[in-house]
């Protein structure tokens, strides 16, 4: 018999039609168990490492080489990522190797990619794997802590990532309930050294706490950090929280140490501002006696983190509280060396 | 002054007499046709020769009276000025100078005047070209970031006057004016003094504590209190001024309300921000206070 047009017309109605059937009666199988053809799991592969390589091409590497960014990535590594990934003291459990594909261990892994590379994995995960992407797109400065995290996890030992993610953090006293401990595990005073990119919240004003944590719920204040800690919280549980932690006695730590001329920038900035450049003074609304409760208190704070807010505030994506947009005009004529020097300022206060 | 008013009034009646003297002679005679070399002739004469010296004359007038017009006063010369006036979108920043050339003390958006007697301005402009423009007083002048002009003025008249931005900065452009109150020199000397004089504190209110703990000292400045912010307008005796939001809206306490609470729906481009979230008693309360300052 001859092959006709008609017979191949046929046939390419015929086809799809047949697959079609084929999925409706049941029989592909989903299963996990059975593992993937070795044909299939080298395409999904290669198709992925293409598709990252692609991906990062342009993306720009800022320094990373910061120890202010590990605990935040690290405290975001335990409660987020451990699970599937394992960490220095705890291996991949049974379930998360019954996954498909199972989450790789990372010290294998990391060293196969650049630092662009992991950019483009964390930021956006991995489709048709377990991979989960960060919860938000405006967060780029979590994400590199994570990537600096995750170059020095394939040699760091348990101490150190104890250390790092805060699980070694004994309880205070006794008297925390649940969730404060869970919030204690990255923020409590003890833990902090005053040179990480998490700010203390000891000494903060309740109505600040309290509008901070309803921002990072409703997302109005972007972090995948945050938004991942609190989601499994309750909202009536915030002012329960935001009174434990407005309570809380700051720990006096040595003031970093700081170039004179940089401090004395920031102590003029922070009192009288530089009106020439339209820049306030931040003492006349932070840090007042008499000031708006709903202002934070930056005195003693983290110079990497009042760095990276002001840093936000001035890319517009900071977000916040109610008043959280009044920052944006006072910070956007800031230069890197005005946001170096109050920060150095602020924490030395 | 007056005689070029009367020498331009004389010089185009004669011009118009001759011109429609000249049309009404056309009219009447009956044309015959003119030699080649006469109609030559007179293009040469009516067309050139006379517009080339009546300009001419004018020109040379004109140039002999520029000194009278614009009188280059010592102040002007010397860059002595009494006030100096710098535009900002979209308001005015007023710095009033003692006889040294220091300020004195800062205002915004209302411009005071004694009569009968000139004042020098230095203008200037904080981010893009202003222009400062009192049309009943005199002409304009523009504001030039990074350079000083000078103008001056001899209001003749008291009274208050309104004064627009007559140079296209932003898009509030149409909604920055000033408003000028010309007034007899013992009254402006008076004035002056009130202003010069150590301020005596405004009595303290719950919307002067407001004003405080929610940061508006952070950009505006009230002589007599701890406020000194000068990235915006001056508020010292804000009460006292005929508008608000450098004329565009009379200065009564709901408009000062409105302002507050979101000043780029009435200032679109504004550099304040809005304060909508403060609860209403409390823009209320830091309204009365300003508003009360006189």
């Amino acid at each position: 018999m001859l092959i006709r047009w008609r017979h191949l017309l046929a046939a390419l109605v015929a086809l799809p039609v047949l697959g079609l059937m084929v999925a409706w009666l049941g029989l592909i199988p989903v299963g996990a168990s059975g593992g993937h053809w070795a044909a299939t799991d080298w395409f999904l592969h290669w198709v992925m490492r293409n598709s990252v390589r692609t991906a990062a091409l342009d993306t720009k590497t800022p320094p990373l080489n910061n120890a202010a960014m590990l605990p935040l990535a690290a405290g975001h590594f335990e409660t987020g990522c451990a699970l599937c990934h394992g960490s220095p003291v705890q291996k991949r459990s049974a379930a998360a190797l019954a996954m498909l594909p199972p989450p790789p261990d990372l010290a294998e892994v990391v060293p196969t990619w650049t630092d662009a590379q992991l950019f483009e994995i964390v930021q956006h995960g991995v489709r048709f794997t377990g991979m989960p992407y960060w919860p938000t797109r405006d967060r780029e400065d979590e994400v590199w802590a994570m990537v600096a995290f995750l170059r020095q996890l394939p040699d760091m030992d348990g101490p150190t990532y104890l250390r790092l993610s805060g699980l070694a953090t004994p309880i205070q006293d006794g008297t925390l309930r649940p969730p404060a401990l869970a919030c204690d595990s990255c923020h409590a005073e003890t833990r902090l050294d005053g040179n990480g990119l998490i700010p203390g919240l000891a000494g903060q004003s309740e109505a600040y706490l309290l509008e901070s944590l309803r921002a990072y719920a409703d997302g109005t204040r972007p972090s995948g950090v945050m938004q991942a800690a609190i989601s499994g919280l309750e909202p009536d549980s915030f002012h329960d929280l935001a009174r434990f932690y407005a309570g809380q006695a700051r720990q006096s730590l040595p003031p970093a140490q700081s170039e004179p001329a940089l401090l004395d920038h920031g102590r003029r900035l922070a009192e009288a501002g530089d009106a020439g450049r339209r820049i306030p003074a931040c003492l006349t609304c932070h840090d007042r006696a008499d000031g708006n409760p709903a202002f934070p208190v930056l005195s003693g704070q983290s110079a990497p983190y009042l760095e990276s807010q002001l840093r936000l505030f001035a890319a517009k994506t900071r977000g916040g509280g109610a008043y959280a947009d009044l920052m944006i005009p006072a910070a956007e004529n800031l230069e890197e060396r005005d946001i170096e020097a109050l920060a150095a300022y602020f924490s030395s206060r | 002054m007056h005689h070029l008013f009367i020498v331009m009034v004389i010089g185009g009646a004669i011009i118009w007499a001759l011109t429609i003297g000249v049309l009404a002679y056309a009219g009447r005679t009956r044309p015959k046709p003119m030699s080649v070399r006469g109609a030559s002739r007179l293009i040469v004469w009516g067309g050139v020769a006379f517009p080339v010296i009546v300009l001419f004359l004018l020109l040379s007038y004109a140039v002999w009276l520029m000194p009278q017009v614009r009188p280059w006063l010592p102040g002007a010369m010397d860059g002595t000025a009494e006030i100096e006036v710098t535009g900002e979108q979209f308001w005015w920043r007023i710095l009033y100078l003692d006889q040294a050339g220091k300020p004195a003390f800062e205002t915004a958006n209302e411009l005071h005047l004694p009569v009968g007697r000139r004042t020098t301005f230095r203008l200037k402009a904080a981010d893009v070209i202003h222009s400062f423009w009192i049309p009943a007083l005199g002409g304009k002048m523009d504001m030039i970031p990074g350079r000083d002009n000078t103008l001056s003025l001899e209001p003749t008249k008291a009274g208050i006057y309104r004064g627009p931005c007559a140079e296209f900065c932003g898009t509030s452009h149409a909604l920055m004016a000033f408003s000028v109150v010309v007034m007899e020199e013992a009254d402006y000397l008076a004035w002056r003094a009130a202003r010069t004089q150590a301020p005596v504190a405004p009595q303290k209110t719950s919307g002067q504590e407001l004003f405080f703990r929610h940061g508006c000292a952070a950009c505006h400045a009230i002589a007599g209190t701890p406020a000194i912010g000068r990235i915006g307008p001056d508020l010292t005796a804000v009460g006292e001024r005929q508008t608000l939001a450098a004329g565009t809206l009379s200065n009564t306490p709901d408009s000062m309300i409105r302002f507050i609470r979101d000043p780029a729906s009435i200032k679109p481009g504004v550099k304040m921000p809005a304060f909508g979230m403060l609860p209403d008693g409390d823009i209320e309360a830091i309204s009365a206070w300003l508003g009360g300052l006189k």
